[in-house]
Formats: C-alpha cells, structure tokens, sequence
C-alpha cells in the first residue's frame, strides 16, 4: 500500500505536492501592493526613455533644422467657456495675450490636438477646434507616410482629404501633424482613421475619430508657436 | 434699490445675453444643443416697444453678439427681421401672453435668424468649392435650437415680459 502510494507520487511527478503547494502558498503571493511598486518601477523607466527618446528628437531635429518645441513654449489654461453645440465650434481658455499667446498658437488637450488658438484679448483666448465647419488643418498618417487635410464639417467626426485615389490608408491609422509642419507642433497625435470613403472621386476621404474630447476637456496646453 | 434695478433693466439684461452665451448652462442644453439665447430677449422687449425701436435694437443685439465670434457671418440681419416681426405682433395687439404663444412665435424667430446664418455658411461654402459635408449637421442644429427655444421661451419670455412690462407701468 505505502509503496503504491510512493510510486504513484513519483510517477505524477509530485503534480499533488505542487497543487496542494499552490493553495497553501495562495494566500503569500505578491499582491495588488507588489504590483503598485512595479507598476511605478515601470511607469518611471517608460518616462526615463520618453524623455531620452524627446531629447533625441529635438537634437535631431535641431540638426535638420526642423520646427522645435521646447517645455518653455507651453502653458497650461483652463477652458473656462464651451461652446459646441452651436454653429460655434470653440471653447475660451483663461490665458490670452497677457500671458504670451497668440493667433495660431495650437491647443493641446489630453489625447492630443484640440484646435487653434482664433483670437485672444488680454485675459481670454477663443480657440476655434478641429471640428469647427472651416477648420482646415494638415496632417500626417503615420503608417503610410502621406500627408492630408482635416476638414471640420461641424459634427465630432472631422473628415480626412487625400489629395490622390487608391492611397494605402486603413481603417485604425493614427493621424499626426505633420512632422515637417511649419504651423503645428510636429507628430501631435490627433485622430484614428474611422471609416474609408472608397466611392469618392478623383480623391480620398476617410472619417477620423479625434482622440482629445473638447466636450469633456478642463485642462489644456497651449504651445506658442515662435519662429 | 428697485428703482435703479426697474431703471436699468433693460441694459442689465441686454448686456447679460453674452454672457448666457459664453456659459452655455448644459442644464439648458440638448444633447450639447443650446437655445438660441437672443431670443428669449428680444421677443418680450419686442412686444412692448413696436417694430421700429426693436428692429434697431435687433441690429444693435446681432452687433454685440457678432463679436463673439470671430467668424465672417452676422447676425444682425436675423435679429433685425425678428425684432421688426415680434414688434408687428406686439402693436397689433393680438398676443394675450399664453405660454403657447411665446413657445411658437419664438420657435418661428428662433428658425429665421438659423436659417440666415446656415445660408450664411453655405454660400461660403459654396464659393470657396468646399464639399456640403456640413450640411446634415447643420439641419440638425436648426432643429435642435428651434425646439429647445419653443420649449424654454415660455418660461423666459413670460418673465421677462413681466419685469419689461412692469417698468413700463411704472413709468420710469
């Protein structure tokens, strides 16, 4: 009996002693605070190589004499007024020219490019958003390296113009401003392709989703555009 | 105190139409839609003062709010055909003040001046050989804004009727 048992044991390969192992030692296993500490360990290393991976840019940049921007070109505002669902497609930020801004200047909220600075006065700034019916801004489908125009046409939903047919655009393409952009800031995230018109002709036009929602939007940054 | 309020309520309230606009209350607002704001003024000041006085004060209106936004389009001249109409209907008597009244007449005024400044953009639109992809949104827009000034003008209209129409009994 005792050796069947011994023998049973070896052959299972001791499969018992690691499941009964599993349930006494369950209640020991690294938790939710084990994970917090590597969750910080990793959040610091990814920001240790974006912040590389910025300076690296800027200085490669700097040596093809592209646009730069610097942490000292951008200010943090608040949208102090909404108004999108009107004819108006804007929000008013509680930083006007006072504080350095100016017409053009491009507004950055969380997910990327909200829109462009319109007008400003001394304390306020009106900033005109990509999904205003006239907005037009150029920009940049990452994946297969062509450049577009964003059209606002009032709803949420900007649509994206390619100037030529059959362009290697997919549905789930990130759209950036452009790199070599003289008016934005370069490769700002803006949208992702949602839908493909393949019907329109001679060009092509996709829908794009923005990521940055002005409608639930508090905090902004402004990036003053100096040449 | 309430001489002064009684006084200077017609600038007080004219001034603070802007304001209405920049703060866009969102319990006003349908689904992000907000009513068409210088309406629910002009109708009950309208109704007291006749078609001239409110046609001028229509004008002045839309060149307040026109500097908003710094866009091409203008309000005045729906604000002005607004002001002229609702003072028509004010001179001749006609309007007993029932909330019905208030939410048609402001839907109508509400859809003229929306109307104006859509053809506004289109012609822009069109001039400029720019595609009409805003066209849908802004039908919808038109329809939300007239239904939600209907909706409130009874409300806004009547009490503002009532503080205009004080002040004028009042004489002051």
């Amino acid at each position: 009996m005792v050796f069947s048992i011994l023998l049973f044991v070896r052959l299972s390969k001791t499969f018992i002693y690691r499941d009964i192992y599993y349930f006494l030692s369950k209640p020991f296993w690294p938790g939710e605070y084990q994970q917090e500490i590597l969750r910080k360990s990793i959040n610091q290393e990814l920001n240790i190589k974006l912040n590389q991976l910025e300076k690296d840019n800027l200085r490669l940049r700097l040596l093809l004499d592209l646009q730069n921007f610097s942490e000292d070109n951008k200010l943090n505002a608040s949208v102090i007024s909404r108004n999108i669902g009107s004819w108006w497609k804007e929000i008013l930020l509680n930083k006007g020219s006072q504080n350095g801004v100016s017409n053009g200047d491009a507004v950055i909220g969380p997910g990327g490019l909200i829109g462009i600075v319109d007008n400003t006065s001394k304390l306020t700034s009106s900033v005109k958003l990509l999904t205003a019916p006239n907005s037009k801004v150029g920009v940049w489908n990452q994946r297969a390296n062509l450049h577009g125009l964003l059209i606002g046409v009032g709803t949420k939903n900007p649509k994206l113009f390619f100037y030529s047919k059959n362009v290697d655009i997919k549905i789930g393409d990130y759209i950036l401003s452009s790199p070599a952009s003289t008016i934005l800031p370069p490769n700002i995230p803006i949208g992702i392709i949602q839908s493909i018109d393949n019907e329109s002709k001679p060009n092509t036009i996709a829908t794009v989703n923005l990521i940055a929602k002005p409608e639930a939007i508090d905090w902004v940054q402004i990036f003053r555009m100096r040449y | 105190m309430k001489f002064y309020f009684n006084q200077y309520l017609t600038p007080i309230s004219f001034l603070i139409i802007p304001l209405l606009i920049h703060w866009n209350p969102s319990w006003f607002s349908l689904m992000g839609y907000q009513a068409n704001w210088p309406i629910f003024w002009l109708l009950p000041w309208a109704l007291i003062n006749g078609p001239f006085k409110s046609m001028l004060l229509g004008f002045l209106l839309g060149f307040i709010l026109d500097t908003i936004n710094a866009d091409l389009y203008t309000q005045i001249p729906g604000l002005m055909i607004c002001g002229f109409w609702f003072g028509k209907i004010g001179s001749l008597n006609q309007f007993n003040n029932n909330p019905i009244q208030f939410g048609l007449t402001a839907a109508i005024g509400s859809l003229i001046c929306d109307l104006i400044y859509f053809c506004q953009m289109l012609i822009r639109l069109l001039l400029g050989n720019n595609p009409l992809w805003f066209f849908s949104h802004g039908v919808q827009i038109i329809f939300a804004q007239v239904f939600l000034t209907s909706l409130l003008a009874p409300f806004f209209c009547k009490w503002l009727y009532f503080l205009f129409s004080k002040k004028y009994k009042l004489k002051i």
